[in-house]
């Protein structure tokens, strides 16, 4: 196997590909600004320098010169080469800040270079923190600077785009954004414009960048010269815990972090998934968060005869639905998914209503054709459409629901967690008819219209999964807390930073952000105080009953889940329920 | 090379009328060449062609001197595929002003040189990369263009042969960093003129991502001379190591400044003295930037014997690039050259390495700090830091091509800088 030998130690590698990234790879060390893995390799930041040779191969004898250490003849190339652009070679030997002063030198003098013109202004700046020039400027840089004239001045707070704010003099030019709608947003809406140390990144003139991934270039770029209109001067990156989450606006389902303060989300990241989104994810997405803080339903609402809904308590709410059903029988009931809810709580769901005697589950898909394109924006609105129909639930449109409530009128209509009387043509006349219980997480019309509603745990609060439109599963995971969590006690609750450092607990939450919530199939379990009731605990051995009882689901855990950053279910299966 | 430079008869740009007229150049043993080849297919085919190329060491005029037949001989085997010629006529190192000559009274034998190139690389497709603010010297070039296109010199089935090809002019908008190779094939291409990171070469990558070779106008315009006149008669003419007839560009404090074609390898102080007419005002020489402004300059006396070639030059401490001679007289302040030559680099750096961008600019204000006599002894120091730091960590050349007229001239004129400089004494705590 080939072989390459970095700072005297030897590695193997089997693909061809460049330096920087084998040594990513393999855990080394070296720092960079313009290379992006996903990105083509301009080599301009200069920062990966390193020394580089191969071994002197004598061809007459067909064997490597020898020196008379025994040691194999390395000819070192005349000039430092970049790492990011170096293919990796059979036998080459590269030394880096480790082992050759030169290269140690010349990282430092690179950062000097960079930092002449770059206004220190990190403790004003939003990217300190998460900054790769403050980063490696501490790990790598000079001591300090012998630039002695003023800094070249250039635009500051140009408003490039709705989403996306430019400080050109924090810019250090590595063409990263450049790149990305270059070549993955394709719509090339920024270039660089002037030369030389006045130079920044622009869109054409009077252009707007409106590209519905532009907040990607917020995330790659490694100073805090494009920032996030919506987040910029809002929080500091060390106030903020990460957790590990998935985009649930649309169908794509990206891998997410979800930055939470004070039990508030306050962004939305991409999370790197191979197999979905790789670094990106649209601005729509990430622009969703607002759903998880803003206008939540807390506490449980109860109309009363024909009058305002009024807030009332669990047991209450509890009791009515209990009282609700012992007056009419099951086929009198409508069962209404949702795509829009997670797989454990339309499980959970279905499963309620199947102990009732209900054997009809239906939902209508959130998909409106030609809003996708095809990349990670789908036309399907919902994150679980998959998820849905693999439990059985029927895909019905809004015609026939309407049809069928005319025809049967169902005395009691439930609906899962979906504003549909805000996105169909259904209307509150429709459902005059029942009694109507609504699952919800955010106020809307068909909250508004519904006899009892049940708040629910948004994507933020709770551990579940959600099934993409090319079939894969994923999980969310407690993010912000709940009038109920605990952190001690809740297990699925994502360990912050501070958790890490500090205390067991995040100690930026405010109680007036706990949201009083609880997941759906916590509210079904409460209900029933027989003995046949589900004994779930959590949702992960929610998912473990799926994974017994659906084919689709088989092999599925959360564990497996975390373990792979997601799972590619084989849908075409049949999704017959085995009996028990 | 002794006094024979006297009778030397111009080879690139001829003392005849009209010769930029096609008509006159054919009769002038125009085209000749093409039509040798052309019509012994079998005895000059492409590879032929290349070796006599090669054999007659044409070293690139553009700056490197690289072996134009070697270069050529780079280009992988024809796939059927596009191919291309690039012709870098961008010409903007400051004290460069040859191949304008070219184009305004020889274009025929540069179009000629490039069509045997094409054949013998088996390249389809010319473009002629021209600086934009050559407008008048494009518009000639065009009109021989069109006039060898009239006479069957290009298009399709050149001289009723199977050789086709078509040529192309391109204006530059005016950035210097476009001369360079890559970054003038990134421009035609219509980008932002950035220069590529090499590997991969032009012969493997180049415009379109398809085999690219890029030759300077002057050294297309020798082809013709070596295929008439065979490579061995080439060599003959200067030194073998670097051969073949060259455009001087004389500039700077000389009585008759100029372009002046002579065989390479001409003695500098012969140049300076009788073809140029010597230092203006009968001063004296101070100092020689020999090759355009980014080579090093040297002092006056550093130029003892050294002859306009590679070889000698490299020797001397410094590299023939363009071969644009910039004549410097006693009464030059080296200060105020060094910062101009560093405030043209500062505004042409394209800003895509680091050393090279923020490198250009600090040097640029730490010598007009000196100039404006506000320097300080160690900001000497400093400059040489800088320098050392920018060369050799870029892309393309462009760090080098800055650092070394501000390095060299420390090096060679310090105590005019030093003299510029304030003698502070700092308190050693």
């Amino acid at each position: 196997m080939p072989e390459i030998f970095i700072d005297n130690k030897r590695y193997e590698f089997e693909e061809p590909g460049k330096v920087l990234q084998f040594m990513l790879d393999n855990g080394l060390d070296l720092p960079f600004f313009c290379y992006h893995p996903s990105l083509s390799i301009p080599a301009n930041c200069r920062q990966c320098m390193v020394k580089a040779g191969m071994p002197v191969y004598d061809r007459e004898k067909g064997t490597f010169e020898i020196d008379e250490n025994g040691e194999r003849v390395i000819r070192f190339f005349p000039k430092l080469m970049t790492a990011c652009s170096l293919d990796l070679a059979d036998g080459m030997v590269v030394l880096t800040h480790h082992t050759d002063e030169l290269v140690k030198q010349a990282q430092a003098d690179n950062l000097e270079f960079i930092l002449i013109n770059h206004p220190l202004d990190c403790p004003i700046c939003d990217q300190a923190g998460e900054c790769p020039l403050q980063i490696l400027t501490y790990k790598y840089g000079p001591e300090g600077s012998r630039f002695e004239h003023k800094k070249v001045h250039k635009p500051k707070a140009i408003q490039l785009g709705p989403r996306v704010i430019l400080d050109a003099e924090r810019c250090i030019n590595c063409t990263r954004c450049v790149r990305f709608t270059d070549e993955i947003s394709k719509t090339h809406q920024l270039t660089i414009i002037s030369r030389g140390d006045k130079n920044y990144p622009m869109t054409a003139h009077g252009q707007i960048f409106d590209d519905p991934y532009s907040l990607n270039t917020v995330d790659i770029c490694p100073v805090g010269a494009l920032t996030s209109a919506d987040f910029r001067f809002k929080a500091r990156v060390w106030e903020m815990n990460q957790t590990p989450s998935i985009d649930i606006s649309n169908g794509k389902g990206c891998s997410t972090w979800m930055w939470t303060r004070d039990n508030l989300v306050m962004r939305v990241t991409p999370r790197f998934n191979e197999a979905v989104n790789d670094h990106w994810m649209p601005d729509a997405g990430r622009l969703a968060y607002r759903r998880f803080n803003e206008n939540r339903i807390s506490k449980p609402q109860l109309r009363l005869d024909d009058a305002e809904q009024v807030r009332t308590s669990w047991n209450n709410a509890q009791l009515t639905l209990l009282e609700e059903l012992e007056k009419i029988s099951a086929g009198d009931i409508l069962v209404i998914g949702s795509a829009h809810a997670s797989v454990e709580d339309n499980y959970a769901l279905r499963t309620f209503f199947s102990n009732k005697g209900v054997s009809e589950f239906r939902f209508l898909p959130h998909i409106i054709p030609g809003s996708g394109d095809g990349y990670l924006i789908s036309d399907d609105q919902a994150p679980n459409t998959n998820g849905v129909r693999a439990l059985g639930f029927q895909e019905t449109d809004e015609k026939t629901l309407i049809k069928l409530i005319k025809s049967t009128k169902p005395k009691m209509i439930v609906i899962l967690d979906d504003d549909l009387l805000g996105r169909t043509s259904l209307t509150p006349d429709h459902l005059s008819g029942a009694w109507t219980i609504v699952f919800g997480t955010n106020h809307d019309e068909t909250t508004r219209t519904a006899n009892l509603v049940v708040p629910v745990t948004t994507a933020a609060e709770h551990a579940a999964s959600y099934v993409n439109v090319d079939g894969r599963i994923q999980r969310t995971v407690p993010a912000k807390e709940t009038l109920y969590t605990n952190r001690r006690l809740n297990l699925e609750m994502s360990m912050g930073r501070l958790d890490h450092y500090g205390t067991k607990f995040d100690n930026w939450v405010t109680d007036a952000n706990r949201v009083d919530c609880i997941s759906a199939w916590e509210f079904f379990i409460r209900l029933e105080h027989d003995g046949d009731a589900p004994k779930w605990e959590s949702s992960r051995q929610i998912m473990e009953e799926i994974a017994g009882l659906f084919s689709t689901f088989r092999q599925v855990s959360y564990d497996r889940m975390d373990e792979e950053n997601g799972i590619q279910l084989k849908l075409e299966q049949d999704t017959e329920v085995k009996p028990a | 090379m002794n006094n024979d430079w006297k009778s030397y008869q111009p080879l690139l740009v001829p003392a005849i009328p009209d010769l930029h007229d096609i008509s006159v150049y054919e009769k002038n043993n125009g085209y000749q060449a093409l039509k040798k080849i052309l019509s012994d297919a079998k005895t000059w085919n492409p590879a032929n062609v290349i070796n006599e190329v090669k054999t007659a060491n044409i070293r690139g005029r553009g700056g490197a001197g690289f072996n134009a037949g070697l270069k050529w001989s780079f280009m992988p085997e024809p796939d059927g595929k596009p191919r291309y010629l690039a012709c870098n006529g961008d010409e903007s190192e400051p004290g460069t002003f040859k191949d304008r000559k070219i184009f305004e009274f020889n274009p025929h034998q540069f179009i000629e040189g490039a069509i045997i190139a094409a054949y013998a690389m088996q390249i389809e497709v010319i473009y002629v990369y021209i600086r934009g603010e050559y407008r008048p010297f494009v518009q000639k070039l065009q009109r021989a263009i069109d006039q060898a296109y009239e006479k069957g010199y290009l298009g399709k089935n050149i001289l009723k042969s199977k050789f086709s090809v078509e040529m192309y002019t391109h204006m530059g908008a005016g950035a210097y960093i476009c001369g360079e190779e890559s970054s003038l094939m990134e421009s035609l291409e219509g980008k932002r003129g950035y220069p590529r990171v090499k590997p991969p070469f032009p012969a493997q990558r180049g415009l379109w991502g398809r085999p690219t070779t890029i030759n300077n106008i002057e050294t297309l315009a020798n082809v013709p001379l070596v295929m008439n006149h065979g490579a061995d008669w080439y060599l003959a003419i200067g030194p073998s190591t670097h051969p073949g007839p060259v455009l001087y560009g004389i500039s700077g404090h000389v009585n008759r400044p100029g372009v002046y074609e002579y065989p390479a390898g001409m003695n500098i102080m012969t140049l300076i003295n009788e073809v140029a007419g010597g230092v203006r005002g009968g001063k004296k020489l101070k100092a020689l930037i020999p090759g355009g402004s980014s080579t090093p300059p040297l002092r006056a006396d550093m130029l003892e014997g050294v002859t306009m070639d590679s070889d000698s030059l490299r020797q001397a401490g410094s590299m023939m690039g363009t071969a644009g001679m910039v004549v410097l007289d006693e009464d030059t302040d080296m200060v105020e050259l060094i910062w101009r030559i560093s405030y043209f680099y500062d505004h042409e750096s394209c800003g895509q390495c680091t050393p090279c961008r923020d490198g250009t600019g600090w040097l640029e204000k730490t010598l007009r700090k000196i100039k404006d006599g506000n320097g300080e002894m160690r900001d000497l120091d400093l400059l040489l830091a800088i320098c050392y730091r920018m060369e050799g960590r870029t892309i393309c050349a462009l760090a080098d091509a800055a650092a070394w007229p501000v390095r060299y001239s420390i090096d060679r004129f310090r105590d005019e800088f030093e003299k510029k400089c304030k003698k502070t004494v700092y308190a050693v705590a």
